[in-house]
């Protein structure tokens, strides 16, 4: 691999003694140099908040106060927090609408990916209708699921009262039981497309004699799915399944929209329940303590993602 | 049609005078007001109408000259998707109004609605970047006068009188005996029902039900009979709808958050969990729960929501404003094929009342309504403030014309000569079951003027309602648990 430095036709001297991490450093100043005012503007727009809101999750803010007047509590929000019920129901809440929609958004765009990659009559017109979803404002989408699960004039309460299959319209969203798989139902609706697009692309990537050569070979569809497609895809579903589990976790728009956290904190997830916190309530250094706890949660998983992206990969013999 | 086909005019009539008029009409020794408080009545209110002229231009020239070159900007609760089209109308009359009235002063407005307004204004404040003055619910005066973002601000800066609003409505302006803010319009819902569900349920057609304990029965009634909602229950979060319709019910139960509907509060006992209040709180679980006989939706509905049901056929009562009617008029234009006259058939049917009492005879509904303030230029995009151009805005919306007009439809003008102008005389004719609403205004308890008051309103008593509602807790444990929280936040903390 050449690394343009930007030195290349100029003598080399001899470099002071560095080693590990300096050594790379020095060996790539002129890409970091490249990189450098991106990273000034994250350091302002990102590095700052971070640090702000690690500052304020130290501090108990009352709701008769102005921000300016916040007192020193140290670790006590972390503690009100963890000692919490709240906590516990909507970290539970979290975690199942972050691995249900995850997980089955990218089973259904896996699914459909594979049924669009043969060639048939009307593929692009299906693949065109099946893109709406993530296309549409999720505040529309939100609003207009809402009318659809409504407990009272719903579409589909009134079709099931219409063909007769039951008394009353269905209560999907105003029970506690119900509200949370009825709101991963419209966030698996919204996002299946996206894990559909990227696995159609990945697919793309699939070397076709190899395919042709493993059914030469006398491979049933199944291994040929299963020992040359999958195998090519593992990249791009790691990349996909990251992508949605960050975009889940972070999720606002279809619970705040459709419910609020409601009823009863039944849909409160993390990031609704900080919401609520901060701008409802003013409870600033609480809501600061959740998104720290949110924060290192979604950077341990990125790290984890990140490792296993990186996994196979050699070291640059040069660096 | 009759103005008032409410079969309950004697009762109004009787009884308004009679009113045990608490904090909203007690209020500090002042000048004489232009109107006789001690004689409302639907009578009387139609007695002052039109018996005075009002020059908006020519009183506010003398706060700010008309020629007044400035800038300002301004966010208001506007209109929002439960509001007739007629208001719409006037909000833009207003501002057309205004900008003619003062061509130099250029206006920068954001309506935002109900639900969305403190929110914004919380954010803004934080990073300085807020209005220059702004128009808020009746709730959020005190918040922020307490947290010192608010400049000083009585009706006399702007050329009117501090008499010439309803001394309820200056106490939800005034904080540590300042005021800070100026009342535009205050408003008391009423009962509306649907005669022909009453009269099909077995029930008097011309008869609001008495107590809340009667709500409770009719509601199971025509829901037993016609398989349709009985009362339009609403307790979403977040949303101004559900406090104006479960605080007159705790009230008329006896109970409160605090002693605000005492004569004289002193917002120090939390009575949340008294068996007063845990009995309001029950009269809901028995509807939405035992008897099953309000809309399912109620967790996560609005009251926008049950305005199509009602309109529907498929609600028999509700608390809402006048305005109601006027929407339901616009609903109906839209309505196409059977549905147009389906509706038609309920615009004729509906009747409005007082709201109901408690058990023991007490009658409460919100003093409710919405206050104009000026902010400290330290918390405004800019830092400077154009006073001189908030104030001539401010004098115009709380004029005797413009505070009755904004007001039109749904509401009470704030400022009390509205009552006295041409507007009102022409809206006692054009706007059907006024009377009620004016009627119900000296049974109006203003929200505890407490900065704790939005989310105590907006968050505990709306959790409270789901929690029993929904079964996470029973009636007892979520009246304890909503004691607990108010406790807390009037301690600074709380989760």
């Amino acid at each position: 691999m050449t690394i343009v430095t930007g030195q290349a036709e100029a003598p080399r001297r001899p470099e002071p003694a560095r080693s590990g991490m300096l050594r790379k450093v020095w060996v790539h100043r002129a890409d970091y140099a490249y990189v450098l005012p991106a990273i000034v503007v994250m350091l302002l727009v990102i590095a700052y908040p971070i640090y702000y809101t690690v500052d304020l999750s130290f501090f108990a803010t009352p709701p008769a106060l102005q921000l300016k007047d916040k007192v020193f509590v140290g670790f006590d929000n972390y503690q009100a927090i963890l000692t919490s019920d709240v906590f516990w129901r909507v970290t539970w809440n979290t975690l199942i609408w972050t691995l249900a929609s995850t997980v089955i958004s990218f089973a259904l765009g896996f699914a459909t990916a594979l049924a669009l990659h043969r060639d048939f009559m009307g593929r692009g017109i299906l693949r065109a209708i099946l893109i709406i979803p993530w296309v549409i404002s999720a505040v529309a989408a939100s609003y207009i699921w809402k009318w659809i699960y409504h407990s009272d004039f719903g579409v589909i309460g009134a079709i099931l009262v219409g063909l007769g299959i039951t008394d009353r319209p269905p209560n999907f969203i105003d029970s506690v039981g119900t509200v949370l798989p009825s709101l991963i139902v419209v966030n698996i609706w919204r996002e299946f497309p996206f894990a559909m697009i990227m696995l159609m692309a990945g697919l793309q990537t699939v070397p076709e004699p190899l395919l042709a050569a493993a059914k030469v070979d006398g491979a049933s569809a199944w291994q040929r799915f299963w020992h040359v497609t999958f195998p090519h895809l593992r990249n791009v579903s790691t990349v996909t399944i990251l992508l949605l589990a960050v975009a889940n976790f972070n999720s606002f728009i279809i619970p705040w929209i459709m419910t609020g956290g409601g009823p009863s904190n039944a849909s409160h997830i993390w990031i609704t329940h900080i919401y609520e916190l901060a701008f409802g309530r003013q409870r600033w250094g609480v809501a600061s303590a959740y998104s720290v706890l949110l924060f290192l949660i979604l950077m341990t998983i990125g790290y984890f993602y990140v490792r296993a992206l990186s996994g196979d990969k050699k070291e640059d013999p040069e660096a | 049609m009759t103005r008032m086909k409410l079969g309950c005019g004697a009762i109004l009539r009787g009884t308004v005078v009679f009113a045990s008029i608490t904090s909203l009409i007690a209020g500090p020794a002042l000048a004489e007001p232009p109107v006789d408080l001690s004689k409302w009545s639907p009578e009387y209110v139609r007695s002052i109408a039109g018996t005075e002229e009002f020059d908006t231009a020519a009183a506010c020239g003398k706060v700010t000259p008309l020629d007044y070159k400035g800038r300002l900007t301004f966010w208001y609760q506007g209109v929002f998707e439960g509001d007739p089209d007629l208001l719409r109308q006037y909000y833009k009359d207003f501002f057309e109004t205004f900008r003619k009235t003062y061509p130099n002063i250029q206006l920068e407005e954001q309506a935002l609605t109900y639900n969305d307004l403190l929110d914004k204004f919380r954010t803004a404040l934080l990073g300085n970047a807020a209005p220059m003055a702004v128009r808020l619910q009746i709730l959020g005066g005190t918040e922020f006068a307490s947290k010192g973002y608010l400049q000083p601000l009585k009706p006399e800066d702007v050329g009117w009188k501090t008499e010439d609003f309803w001394p309820g409505a200056m106490k939800a302006v005034t904080w540590d005996g300042v005021t800070y803010g100026i009342p535009t319009n205050n408003e008391t819902m009423a009962f509306i029902w649907n005669a022909d569900v009453f009269k099909r349920a077995g029930l008097d057609p011309d008869k609001a039900p008495a107590t809340w304990d009667d709500v409770v029965k009719y509601s199971k009634q025509i829901h037993d009979k016609l398989g349709i909602a009985g009362y339009g229950l609403v307790a979403r979060k977040n949303a101004g709808n559900t406090p104006y319709r479960f605080m007159p019910q705790l009230w008329g139960y006896g109970g409160g958050v605090f002693d605000e509907s005492d004569p004289n509060p002193t917002y120090g006992e939390v009575r949340l969990n008294s068996a007063a209040s845990k009995r309001a709180l029950q009269a809901s679980y028995d509807m939405y729960v035992r008897d099953k006989s309000v809309p399912v939706s109620a967790l996560t509905n609005q009251q926008a929501d049950n305005q199509p049901l009602f309109l529907g056929g498929q609600l028999g009562m509700m608390i809402s404003h006048p305005s109601d009617y006027n929407v339901m008029l616009d609903l109906q234009k839209k309505a196409t094929g059977s549905d147009k006259d389906k509706a038609q058939t309920v615009i004729d049917n509906m009747r409005y009342g007082l709201i109901p009492t408690g058990p023991d005879g007490k009658r409460a509904v919100v003093f409710g309504g919405s206050n104009i303030h000026i902010l400290k230029p330290e918390y405004v995009d800019g830092g400077k403030v154009d006073e001189p151009a908030a104030k001539a805005l401010i004098c115009f919306w709380t004029s005797p014309e413009w505070s009755l007009k904004m007001a039109y439809a749904g509401s009470n003008p704030g400022n009390l000569n509205g009552f006295k102008t041409k507007w009102m005389k022409e809206r006692l004719n054009n706007i059907k079951f006024l009377d009620v609403t004016t009627s119900m205004l000296p049974y109006g308890i203003p929200f505890p003027a407490l900065p704790e008051s939005p989310e105590i309103m907006n968050i505990i008593i709306p959790d409270m309602l789901q929690n029993a509602l929904t079964g996470a807790m029973s009636v007892d444990q979520a009246a304890d648990d909503a004691a607990k929280k108010v406790e807390a936040l009037k301690g600074g903390g709380g989760l």
